[in-house]
């Protein structure tokens, strides 16, 4: 057998093209997870699916963001009530935010020049922390203690939710005013948005305490239009967890899938944009027990890599994080964190 | 109305006193022997002892473990079974008040003589060691050898000061 040297280079240049495109892929995103019974941060690369850095001596971390240059790591420290700005590169806080009571999430405005803190202490309020000075420039008073933030595709408003007053608040980001409130019958846990064709935000689908799916909230209205039950399971009464029966939603990057997590089926579920067809489903890992049935994994969150082909779910039971295959719905990686991982977010490097 | 439908409301009103009266007497026995230091469930169960607890177990509480939380971070006046008293600005352990108030919730997460049979010793137990399956403070102890867990383990059976 020969070889044709003047074909080698055409034959190899499809692999050195891969290679260089896994490379610069593993250059581009991480994904922070935080450890809210533990003390520290870990941050995955999802090329390799390996912990490449842990970020330490934050006990409870909460909610973790990132400066839009991506050389800063926002994380709401719920022991110290600040909010800790870490390095990027080496891992090491570099800053603290006192800020005006005990966080919970956190978020950052598009341009990046505040970051947005729930602050979960009664009366409840929503810090505006300006990067730029890094201290609270606004505490936004709103009706109730608040657990998560989002910042609107469309980047315009934040939308607050509380637990206690089981409803959520729509905040106006240029005049950092409440403009509407949306009530349910049960306390406002994690929520992700879809969007009309021009950008701007179609509907907020948002989970509930004692729910087992998602409200749908039509965003002009202010108000919600349906429910979409997820299927039932047989997970959640072990692991105390019926009042909170799913916990987790995201919008793919491309926005033509929603996922969405389920305690009491131990899985996380598929389903299109914009007709919210369910489309099927990822199994989660169980829990081991000694003497007794194995139990669910517990799911608190999700984010994805920004190509939209792998999805990662926090197991809180579990002690670790999976990487599933939006395609198959296979887990890839079973990835072993801290204690209680909670919420996770996909750092993009420019 | 007739004199009976009157005597028959007074009779269900006695009755109900009485009804009330072994779980009041009951719940005063059991503060009774609180406050003196020790708390018992039953007769022949062990009794928990307040010095044992005030120097051995509430430490416990406090101590940072490496890659945990402390449990009092998540537990200070929290909306928890496990409700334990807020430490005084600047202090790092709790006064004699404090304590015996610690001493009094505590105790109502156990039953003496039965580790396993104690929310506070099975909540926090890893799961693949016997523990409940989840407690969102994590896997405090990783297994029933864990010095800690076995601290906790001898007060609920009785263990004393020496």
């Amino acid at each position: 057998m020969t070889w044709n040297t003047r074909a080698l280079p055409f034959g190899i240049l499809p692999i050195l093209c891969f290679l260089l495109a896994q490379t610069v892929a593993a250059g581009t995103s991480r994904i922070y997870v935080t450890n809210s019974a533990g003390d520290s941060v870990t941050v995955v690369d999802p090329v390799t699916n390996k912990v490449v850095q842990i970020i330490a001596g934050i006990e409870v971390p909460h909610g973790v963001n990132f400066s839009r240059d991506g050389k800063q790591v926002y994380i709401s420290n719920e022991t110290d009530s600040v909010l800790d700005v870490v390095d990027q590169r080496s891992g090491k806080i570099i800053n603290k935010v006192h800020l005006s009571g005990h966080p919970n999430n956190s978020a950052v405005t598009k341009d990046g020049r505040e970051v947005l803190v729930c602050i979960a202490a009664a009366p409840g309020a929503l810090d505006v922390v300006d990067t730029t000075s890094m201290e609270v420039v606004k505490t936004v008073p709103v009706k109730g203690p608040l657990h998560n933030v989002y910042v609107t595709p469309d980047g315009k408003f934040a939308v607050a939710g509380s637990v206690a007053a089981k409803r959520l608040t729509v905040i106006d980001l240029k005049t950092m005013e409440s403009v509407c409130d949306v009530s349910f019958d049960g306390g406002v846990r994690p929520m992700t948005f879809d969007t009309n064709a021009d950008g701007s935000t179609r509907r907020i689908f948002v989970q509930l305490s004692n729910l087992h799916g998602f409200a749908v909230v039509d965003f002009a209205k202010h108000q919600e239009v349906s429910r979409v039950m997820l299927p039932e399971g047989k997970y959640g009464k072990e692991e105390w967890r019926l009042g909170t029966p799913s916990h987790g939603i995201a919008v793919a990057p491309d926005g033509k899938t929603l996922w969405v997590n389920s305690i009491l089926a131990n899985a996380v579920f598929e389903y299109s944009l914009p007709d919210l067809k369910l489309l099927g489903h990822a199994a989660l890992p169980e829990v081991k027990r000694q003497g007794k049935p194995a139990s669910g994994a517990v799911p608190e969150w999700i984010t994805f890599t920004p190509d939209n082909k792998t999805v990662y779910v926090s197991n809180s039971a579990a002690r670790s994080v999976s990487a599933i295959d939006t395609q198959t719905l296979k887990e890839i990686a079973s990835i072993p964190v801290g204690e209680v991982p909670k919420r996770i977010n996909t750092l993009v490097l420019p | 109305m007739p004199r009976w439908v009157g005597f028959l409301v007074v009779a269900y009103l006695v009755s109900m006193l009485h009804a009330d009266i072994p779980r009041a007497t009951a719940q005063t026995a059991r503060a009774a022997s609180q406050s003196s230091g020790a708390a018992t469930d039953s007769p022949g169960s062990p009794t928990l002892d307040y010095e044992f607890f005030k120097t051995r177990v509430e430490p416990i509480f406090l101590k940072k473990r490496p890659t945990h939380a402390r449990c009092y971070v998540c537990h200070e006046e929290a909306n928890h079974a496990l409700k334990l008293a807020k430490l005084t600005p600047g202090s790092t352990t709790w006064t004699e008040e404090e304590s015996r108030r610690n001493f009094d919730m505590v105790s109502g997460l156990v039953t003496p003589g039965d580790p396993l049979g104690s929310t506070l010793l099975r909540h926090p137990l890893a799961p693949e060691a016997g523990g409940d399956a989840f407690h969102s403070g994590g896997r405090q102890f990783e297994s029933q050898s864990d010095p800690d867990w076995k601290m906790l383990a001898d007060w609920v059976r009785g263990q004393k000061t020496k």
